[in-house]
């Protein structure tokens, strides 16, 4: 059964750059004269692989999210990293038009994860143990303290700049030949290393941050490198594609609920099938109406909502 | 030798006492007298500088050297994975190297064969204590703090777990419990705290005398044929 669903998905990747507005024959996309040709190589391809890499660090970071803070429905969108990547990003779009984009993303996303970490050491002075409600509280406020930030800079920006940031808080795959791509696929590279190294340390987070301790584990340093680490990663990707939310919600349950195993046996499936997920929704995104493709994180967002709320409500019964 | 060196706290005041690397202790009191946080402080759970092996600060040795000398486990079983099996906890259990053989002479001695591929979180409360005792032995630290770990067992087991305590299978014990019939027949030194302060330390004949009984427990226990019963 995983096999399979394995291999259809490996297919459906193989399959999704042929799939669009433009319907292409296998033939054309070697013909460097035809339209087709750049049509698939320099934007269907750098589309789908952009999706597939984003989607990956996205699920990956909710599932390590989910162990670090000891509660299912954490993510960095939950905690408002998500938020503070925006934020930063759309001031920098407002005051500094002439910088990237992925460097006010990784400082916001960092900034937010520094200030959630020192906050719960502080209301945990001494003690290894970390309150989730606590932390789930400061990032809701965080949260909103980013949005309300995020409505003055619309108030302050014209309607350019306005039009701007809106398209990145929508989220976008669209992307042009492979310069966002190779980036991307270095952070997922980084990022899936340095998780997969720390496989060990994460198994005995899953047990509970005292026994983890009792056993000789750093948790505080462990903790702190792995938000380090998803914070930069995260930051950049959000950058390149606006916040797409729900995905580190909905693929880490999914591969549980499948699975049935620890999660330090899910790091791949995790990965893999997150960013299958996003390459499915931007294929749902971009084929629902001819038009103009639907802002990817509207389609996420649709699916992930819902799914949020079965999974409280599923939580709360047991 | 195991040393506290006065430590105080908001719930904690003034605890100092020492124990030989061969003693055993039990820890005695009240609900709310401070015996859990007691046990969090000497395994440094709560952060602290009172608390030393053989004169050397326990906060200042490494990780792993804390590791291999005090264990604490605590009343509940906490494991936030919902598909971590038997197995797998006890093969998390080991501080160096995984030994095969020693989970399954554990899984055979705690005769927990029938959950060796299930998920921990699913265990019954007494299997979860067992499972506890089970990653104690396996951890085999210096010395090993059992927080209630008799509270949720059938009389069976806690002859199994008693056996177990009695044997040399562990090194150093420190036990906290209510269980004073459980108390009295393991013959361990005693510690009474009350209201976060040590009101007894001591042997373990001093402790159970008639007057100190009395003093402790105000009537409310009675020894009969060398055994301890609540007088209902």
């Amino acid at each position: 059964m995983k096999k399979i669903l394995f291999l259809c998905s490996l297919l459906l990747i193989c399959f999704a750059p042929f799939i669009g507005e433009v319907s292409m024959s296998f033939s054309e996309i070697f013909k460097e004269t035809t339209v087709t040709y750049k049509v698939f190589w320099d934007l269907r391809i750098p589309r789908v692989l952009l999706a597939f890499f984003v989607g990956g660090i996205l699920a990956l970071s909710g599932l390590i999210f989910q162990i670090i803070f000891k509660n299912a429905l954490i993510t960095p969108y939950t905690l408002g990293i998500a938020s503070g990547t925006t934020l930063f990003t759309a001031v920098s779009i407002l005051a500094f038009p002439f910088i990237p984009l992925y460097i006010p993303g990784v400082l916001g996303s960092f900034f937010t994860i520094m200030v959630l970490y020192f906050i719960s050491k502080k209301i945990h002075a001494n003690e290894i143990a970390v309150s989730t409600n606590s932390i789930l509280l400061i990032g809701i406020a965080l949260s909103y303290f980013y949005s309300s930030a995020l409505m003055l800079v619309f108030y302050m920006s014209n309607l350019e700049e306005n039009y701007s940031i809106i398209r990145f808080t929508l989220g976008s795959l669209d992307t042009i030949g492979y310069k966002s791509v190779s980036i991307v696929f270095l952070v997922s590279l980084i990022f899936y290393t340095g998780i997969y190294s720390y496989k060990n340390k994460i198994k005995l987070l899953l047990l509970s941050n005292d026994t983890a301790f009792l056993k000789g584990l750093d948790v505080h340093k462990t903790n702190l490198f792995l938000l380090v680490l998803i914070s930069l990663c995260v930051g950049i990707s959000i950058s390149f594609v606006g916040p797409i939310g729900f995905i580190g919600l909905i693929v880490p349950h999914v591969m549980k609920l499948l699975y049935k195993q620890s999660a330090d046996k899910l790091i791949f499936p995790v990965f893999f099938f997150g960013g299958v997920f996003l390459v499915v929704a931007d294929l749902i995104s971009r084929n629902l109406n001819t038009a103009s493709s639907l802002p990817i994180g509207v389609v996420t967002a649709f699916i992930g909502a819902p799914f949020f709320v079965y999974l409280l409500v599923k939580r709360n019964k047991n | 030798m195991l040393e506290i060196n006065n430590y105080n706290s908001k719930i904690l005041t003034n605890i100092s006492f020492s124990l030989k690397a061969e003693e055993n202790l039990i820890i005695l009191g009240e609900n709310g007298a401070g015996k859990s946080t007691l046990a969090r402080v000497l395994c440094n759970l709560i952060e602290n500088q009172s608390v030393s092996f053989l004169d050397k600060s326990l906060s200042s040795l490494s990780l792993k050297e804390r590791a291999l000398l005090i264990n604490y486990i605590p009343p509940k079983l906490d494991i936030f994975d919902e598909y971590i099996t038997l197995r797998e906890f006890f093969t998390l259990s080991f501080i160096s190297s995984v030994n095969n053989e020693k989970i399954d002479a554990i899984i055979d001695l705690l005769s927990l064969q029938h959950l060796e591929h299930k998920s921990c979180q699913h265990f019954s409360s007494g299997e979860k204590q067992l499972l506890l005792l089970g990653s104690a032995l396996l951890h085999n630290a210096q010395t090993t703090i059992f927080d209630e770990l008799s509270a949720n067992l059938d009389i069976n087991r806690l002859k199994e777990v008693f056996d177990i305590f009695n044997s040399p299978a562990l090194k150093q014990k420190i036990i906290i419990t209510h269980n004073l019939d459980l108390a009295y027949a393991l013959k361990y030194k005693v510690l009474y705290l009350q209201e976060g302060k040590i009101v007894f330390f001591g042997e373990h004949e001093e402790f159970f005398s008639a007057s100190n009984l009395k003093k402790f427990y105000k009537g409310n226990l009675i020894k009969i044929n060398e055994h301890l019963v609540v007088n209902l």
